[in-house]
């Protein structure tokens, strides 16, 4: 069991503001991502950043290496131009349905916040699949009304993964 | 004979080109009887398939459980320390004995089929029945059901550095005999420490699972279908490479040195750090390495028949299993792998690289795309062949990466096992 389970007696006091900003930063998250705006993707992070897609399975157990693992704002910008200008895969769109964010803990300058997701993946032939369900345990910064993720693991229910993933979760 | 028991006789399914392992009938890639003689003649034939890590399971009781081609196994450390590989399928009505990816049966040493409580020690052996002599004199097992008649199948086993391999038949020769010289030297070179796992994903690839191992083989293609080296300026043309195979063109390693025209630097030992003005990356300590091997290759792929594959790329060690999942699918299971004796700053950088390989690498992505383009491509020409002359029309290590001489070796061996 990892550490952003707390038990439910547990509550976190948020303002407004910070509750806002941390919606609208999920919500344009996954707009940015399914409606091919993939350039704005590494906005939503901050400069020293982590960003991976790791099995639960292995979250569980803490092993190190999941799929995907970037500490900067430049290896996201490099994911972005490789994937519209160097990897070769079939066309294919995502549609992220992502649940309400629970804010676990406001500790060390960040609140550490959990997500459910679930992406359904549609080729360009139309054939559609969910390609992964999951959550999201995520580190979020906020100044002002502007949020950013300082970490964002991708914890995939399955470590399986169809043929590749070359769009961010 | 066990899987292709309702296919029909070889000859009557596949006969060779006469062009011989320059030419592949495609069809070997979709039709399922040849799938089903495949299981017998390759996976449960002479041949040593990739079971687990020996660390996976080191303390007597621990087990795993995995496949050879469609057969479920369980791999489990006995008390005495040595490795059992059995068939994870109950005597009884065939059920899986054991559906928990890992765990450890410490206290009892045996299995317990979920279904009917048919129990089996560590060798495979059928110990115990539920019920056996009825319950109040009344039913159980006829009398003369003899238990020492019923077993799991067991596989022979054997390990090299760390890798734990198993093989159903008596006529395999021994795993360090079936590799070869040159192969064994490799394996010992890439896990020159202790291997721990540091991750383990899996890869659904939808193709035949032939169409991957070629993929594993063929180093014509990286430079042309994986365009993050050439496009971020990593690819050096004066990298020296090679094939290399063993006697029997049986496995494959293909290498690059890719520093081997940056002069002295690259010859110690220390870290490798990217200059941002020599290439197109925003990040290039993506590609930092530290030069882990006297022998200067810093990627090499090994590929041992039938279906494992060893891999450097730059720091990045890993294996990758290909488990069958009919004619048309397969997954790839790959661990990646660091040594007990690296230090905090060299694994990171294994975590780094890691991502240039999986189904989210920036180098290796489209193999996980390229079976299922080849398997769409042929649907309708079964009866079409592919064309294998790069380099040559024979098999045998070349100091080029120029060629198809090692997916000629998996054909001509295909060809020797399936008496085709």
């Amino acid at each position: 069991m990892n550490s952003a389970v707390v038990p439910l007696s547990r509550k976190t006091e948020v303002s407004a503001t910070v509750r806002d900003a941390i919606a609208r930063l999920q919500m344009q998250y996954v707009h940015a991502i399914d409606n091919d705006e993939i350039e704005r993707w590494p906005q939503f992070f901050t400069e020293k950043c982590v960003y991976q897609i790791i099995p639960r399975v292995e979250y569980d157990q803490g092993r190190l290496i999941g799929v995907w693992f970037c500490d900067n704002r430049g290896m996201l910008e490099d994911r972005v131009s490789a994937l519209r200008e160097v990897n070769i895969y079939e066309p294919h769109v995502y549609r992220h349905i992502v649940g309400p964010t629970e804010v676990v803990e406001h500790s060390d300058g960040a609140y550490r916040t959990q997500t459910s997701y679930m992406v359904v993946r549609t080729m360009s032939d139309g054939a559609m699949s969910v390609f992964s369900a999951g959550r999201y345990v995520d580190e979020v910064m906020v100044e002002g009304d502007a949020a950013r993720f300082r970490k964002r693991i991708v914890v995939t229910d399955s470590a399986r993964y169809d043929t590749l993933v070359v769009i961010p979760l | 004979m066990t899987q292709a028991v309702t296919a029909r006789a070889i000859p009557e399914l596949l006969t060779w080109p006469i062009e011989g392992i320059t030419r592949v009938p495609m069809h070997v890639f979709s039709d399922p009887e040849l799938y089903a003689w495949e299981q017998d003649l390759i996976f449960r034939g002479p041949t040593w398939s990739f079971l687990c890590l020996e660390v996976e399971i080191p303390e007597p009781g621990e087990f795993i459980t995995t496949y050879v081609g469609d057969s479920p196994i369980i791999v489990v450390r006995r008390k005495d320390g040595l490795i059992s590989a059995l068939v994870n399928r109950c005597v009884h009505k065939g059920s899986i004995i054991c559906h928990q990816p890992k765990g450890k049966r410490t206290r009892t040493h045996n299995f317990v089929c979920p279904y009917h409580n048919w129990i089996y020690d560590f060798d495979g052996n059928l110990t115990s029945i539920a019920f056996e002599k009825g319950i109040q004199q009344k039913g159980g097992m006829t009398a003369d059901f003899d238990k020492t008649g019923h077993k799991l199948t067991r596989l022979n086993v054997e390990t090299i550095n760390g890798l734990v391999f198993g093989t159903f038949s008596d006529e395999t020769p021994a795993l360090r005999d079936y590799l070869g010289p040159v192969m064994v030297e490799h394996i010992e070179r890439t896990l020159h420490g202790k291997p721990k796992i540091l991750g383990r994903y899996s890869q659904m690839m939808h193709n035949n699972w032939k169409l991957y191992i070629e993929n594993s083989r063929d180093n014509y293609h990286p430079s042309l279908l994986h365009a993050f080296f050439s496009t971020f300026k990593l690819n050096r043309l004066s990298a020296e490479g090679g094939t290399r195979q063993d006697d029997r063109s049986w496995h494959h390693i293909t290498f690059t040195k890719r520093y081997t025209d940056k002069g002295d630097e690259a010859y110690d030992s220390g870290m490798i750090r990217a200059q941002k003005e020599d290439y197109g990356l925003k990040d290039p300590s993506l590609i930092d390495q530290w030069m882990e091997f006297a022998d200067q290759i810093t990627n090499s792929i090994q590929s041992i028949f039938p279906g494992f594959v060893l891999q450097q790329v730059m720091n990045s060690l890993g294996t990758r299993q290909i488990i069958t999942h009919g004619p048309e699918k397969c997954e790839l299971v790959w661990t990646l792998i660091g040594l007990e004796e690296d230090t905090e700053e060299q694994t990171y950088v294994r975590l780094k690289q890691s991502n240039l390989v999986g189904p989210a690498g920036l180098v290796s992505m489209e193999d996980g795309a390229i079976g299922g383009f080849v398997q769409k491509g042929i649907k309708g020409d079964l009866d079409k062949r592919a064309i294998l002359e790069m380099g040559g029309q024979g098999v045998g290590g070349m100091p080029t990466r120029a060629t198809e001489t090692s997916v000629r070796g998996f054909w001509k061996v295909y060809r020797e096992l399936m008496d085709v």
